[in-house]
């Protein structure tokens, strides 16, 4: 690509690319990929040149759908645009046959859009229909046959095509009727409804306003904006069909640095890789600071386990990270920049190196960028698998190429950061809101979340969930809302019992705090953090005691062993705790196990120690009839309890706790 | 130019198996002529003697063949990484790609190279994870045991893994043939508990699966 001038960046802002008239997408990101996404990738390929179809075959990382991979996105003329889910080679076979060429859906597979409708404004052509109840006696099947046999009773069989879909996006709401291309939605609908319907809505082009389902979807996407939609290896495409560069374009030609950060104020964006300091702050400290070189990193050493975000942004919409570092690069004045990313992420590392080169060709890395006389590189720095290299100051160590221990602070990194010189080191989710905080404002980004915690949040919803996905809410939203009405509640229909959040520095939230908007205050009010964003739900079947023995054995596994309190702390910690969880602990453990905590957090060197004793903590706090129940149920109990995590939990007959 | 050392490594093993061999018929060819005849013949030892040395002189040029290239290599890597400071993690990022762990020999021609002490390289590798100082196995098996894995069994997908190759994690099997490796997360968490085999992922894996998915890796090993 030749490089740009400022002409053509305002060009580009003006008259935005087009897509082609038919396309399919197929997202290939690493849990895509490990799913069967490039099979069928190639499958389409092949079909399509086979029969010399003109239908456009491009790439896009994830929309998060991650229950659903691999995931494909069609649009074809004369229909609806649709996500599908679990798909193979065959269904992409069929996707080809059936959706191109007869404009027919393919049932099963279909994930409905959240953007739904209040309105019939196109005549309907197609019916998704899905039993969003308990599993066993799913009704879909019949639905989807009297919705048919009422169509043909109308005379409207041929022109109606009825669709099982693969998930609704609204859950427990009995049996949910999607009407398309306006996507109009009706739940608890029941078979007495049906004849209405078609009759009113799909002959009629009447919304039934009893049976509408009015609540719009709870996700904003603000970081995930461009993710699934792009091709992630195309820097044309982030320019010309996601506004790219635009938001840099505006920073670098129309505000100054002061201004920038100024913006950022505005907005209330906070560090989203846990701890929450304000980002301009962060900025405003590094560029006050005296320096000829200022240094600026994207920390993508993602390492809490069950967090994937990170890795599926770099990997969805890299430029929009790099173009979020170099806003901040010319907020604070700094020419250098690195990508601290994990050597576990391959896929997303070579995107990212790729972006670096595609913006180096076109201009907008290098010397003298744009003609404006501001300079910036950057590259790439890989990590080798230490959790504590997420620390600030581990991070710099490993960047430098040493064993990556954290050292004391103050000095901040800010103040003394890579090779002496100040230092700003964002998350990769922060950077990629800086972008479209330039782009429409401050005070946009600030009108989304609450008072203390600005804009959004992503979330990587993991664990005993139904839909396991990424998810991005406003902050404020509370933790029911996100596990029931996004992600569609516990797996199987069982009781939740927690939700933990922020991973091995973070605690468990009990079902009774559900309701708790979330913001980095409330969660730490309650004993956990915010952190990157992971969130596990938990049901009645997990014991507390092993996941803290969990969380805290990768703590222990991971400490740098470079102060006392975290290297003997931690150790000492677990094997109390695993005497307790084998049923051979005694009350005065608990105890003990509380002043560890407490040393631990007071006298570790970084935040690693500090935060270690949170999963325990948390669990004490809100299970303690856990903790008592092991100590008193003894050995026999503890085997017990062990057989049940490993047996199906189905089969294990509810007993009584005392005998009569 | 990229050389393999785990394959030259296994030679000289072989070879050594081979050396053993040879010395146990030499000394019985030695015993038997020293019973039969109370001494050795002249020739027969003046024989023996040049057999020896060829193979000494052999075994060299093998040796010094196989330290300039671990030298050219160490050179190029370092050349790429030259001008950058703290280029040790990517230098060792760079070797650990080529060779599927950091050999000894290749540490130590680095820290020549670099001009830095060996303990100082060892200090980095032996901190991170990610380095390893043993080959690796001509197939891997790792289960992930990030938190939404472990909650849906990957302890047990562990313990199976164990049993089947007998082996814990970290370590290979005798043959060479499978390695059993933990990782803390990789990312695919929608699909847990995930199962990466030779570098293809699984997911939604059950205990019944392992047995199965070895036996894949091996036969994948035979159709090769």
């Amino acid at each position: 690509m030749k490089p740009l001038s400022r002409t053509d960046l305002e060009a580009l802002a003006r008259s935005p690319a087009s897509d082609p008239a038919e396309w399919i997408r197929v997202q290939l990101d690493t849990g895509g990929i490990a799913a069967g996404a490039e099979i069928v990738f190639n499958e389409i390929n092949r079909i399509r040149l086979e029969r010399q179809l003109p239908i456009a075959l491009l790439r896009a990382g994830s929309v998060g759908y991650s229950f659903a991979d691999p995931v494909v996105e069609v649009q074809a003329r004369g229909m609806p645009r649709v996500h599908y889910g679990r798909v193979d080679a065959q269904v992409a076979g069929r996707i080809i046959s059936e959706h191109c060429g007869t404009h027919q859906l393919v049932d099963e597979h279909v994930i409905a859009t959240r953007r739904r409708s209040l309105t019939l404004t196109d005549p309907v052509t197609h019916i998704l229909v899905r039993d969003t109840g308990p599993e066993s006696g799913n009704k879909t099947e019949f639905f989807q046959f009297s919705l048919t046999e009422e169509l043909k009773r109308r005379g409207l069989a041929g022109k109606v095509q009825v669709v099982r879909a693969l998930d609704m996006g609204v859950y427990d709401k009995g049996i949910v009727v999607q009407l398309l291309p306006s996507a109009v939605t009706y739940a608890n609908v029941l078979a007495s409804d049906v004849a209405r319907i078609v009759t009113k809505s799909v002959a009629g082009g009447k919304v039934l306003e009893e049976l509408l389902w009015k609540e719009t979807d709870k996700q904003v996407r603000v970081v995930l904006r461009n993710c699934g939609a792009i091709d992630p290896d195309s820097l044309e495409d982030y320019l010309g069909r996601a506004q790219g560069y635009q938001g840099f374009r505006r920073a670098l030609l129309e505000l100054t640095p002061e201004q920038v950060i100024g913006e950022l104020k505005a907005s209330g964006l906070r560090g989203r890789g846990g701890a929450g300091f304000p980002t301009w702050l962060k900025w405003q400290l590094t560029r006050a600071q005296p320096a000829a070189q200022r240094y600026v990193i994207c920390n993508g050493d993602e390492g809490d386990p069950g967090a994937f975000m990170d890795r599926s942004v770099l990997e969805s919409d890299p430029h929009s990270v790099l173009e979020g570092m170099m806003i901040a690069a010319y907020a604070m004045g700094s020419s250098q920049g690195y990508f601290y990313i994990r050597a576990e992420y391959p896929r997303a590392v070579e995107r990212i190196e790729r972006a670096i080169v595609q913006a180096r060709e076109a201009g907008l890395l290098g010397e003298n960028i744009l003609g404006t006389g501001f300079s910036f590189n950057a590259k790439v720095r890989l990590g080798a698998g230490a959790f504590v290299c997420g620390e600030e100051t581990a991070l710099i160590a490993s960047i430098e190429g040493k064993r990556g221990s954290p050292s004391p602070r103050p000095p901040y990194p800010s103040v003394r950061g890579l090779w002496g010189k100040p230092t700003a080191i964002n998350n990769v989710e922060t950077l990629a809101s800086v972008p479209a905080i330039l782009l429409r404002g401050g005070a946009w980004f600030a009108g989304l979340g609450t008072e203390s915690s600005k804009g959004t949040k992503v979330f990587a919803v993991t664990g005993k969930v139904r839909n396991a996905q990424l998810v991005e809410v406003p902050m404020g939203t509370t933790l029911h809302d996100i596990v029931y009405d996004v992600c569609g509640g516990v797996l199987d229909g069982k009781d939740i019992k927690g939700v933990q959040t922020g991973g091995p520095s973070g605690g468990v939230i009990p079902s009774q705090h559900l309701d708790t908007p979330i913001s980095y205050e409330t969660l730490q009010k309650l004993g956990s953090i915010m952190g990157s964003g992971g969130m596990l739900v938990m049901d009645q079947h997990d014991s507390m005691v092993e996941v803290a023995k969990f969380y805290l054995r990768f703590c222990v596994d991971e400490s740098c062993g470079k102060c006392a309190p975290c290297r003997i702390g931690g150790y000492q910690m677990l094997q109390i705790l695993d005497r307790i969880s084998r049923g051979r602990g005694s009350p005065a453990d608990l105890v003990t196990i509380r002043r560890i905590c407490s040393a631990m957090q007071k006298a570790s060197l970084c935040g690693l120690g500090q935060t270690a004793p949170n999963p325990v903590l948390s669990t004490l706090r809100y299970f303690d009839e856990e903790y008592k129940a092991y100590l008193e149920g003894g050995p026999s109990y503890a085997r017990k309890m062990s057989r049940a995590s490993t047996a199906e939990p189905a089969r294990e007959p509810a007993k009584p706790a005392v005998a009569p | 130019m990229t050389t393999h050392l785990p394959a030259k490594h296994a030679e000289t093993g072989g070879g050594r198996d081979l050396k053993k061999a040879d010395e146990a018929a030499l000394l019985d060819l030695l015993e038997t002529l020293e019973h039969k005849h109370g001494f050795i013949p002249r020739e027969i030892s003046e024989e023996l003697t040049r057999v020896i040395e060829v193979r000494l002189e052999r075994l060299r040029r093998i040796q010094g063949k196989l330290d300039s290239t671990i030298r050219r290599d160490v050179k190029v890597h370092v050349a790429r990484w030259r001008e950058e400071e703290g280029n040790l993690i990517m230098i060792l990022h760079a070797i650990q790609n080529q060779h599927g762990y950091v050999p000894r020999e290749v540490a130590m021609e680095l820290a020549r190279e670099l001009g830095v002490k060996l303990a100082r390289i060892y200090e980095v590798i032996t901190f991170y994870h990610y380095f390893r100082l043993q080959p690796p196995g001509a197939h891997s098996l790792t289960v992930c045991n990030g938190t939404a894995c472990y909650l849906k069994g990957s302890a047990d997908l562990l313990n199976e893994s164990r049993s089947r190759l007998g082996v814990s994690e970290g370590q290979t099997t005798a043959d060479r043939q499978f390695q059993l490796e933990v990782v803390r997360c990789i990312g695919c968490c929608g699909m847990a508990p995930a199962v990466v085999v030779d570098g293809q992922t699984h997911g939604r894996v059950k205990t019944s699966d392992i047995p199965g998915l070895i036996e894949a890796a091996k036969k994948q090993e035979s159709k090769k």
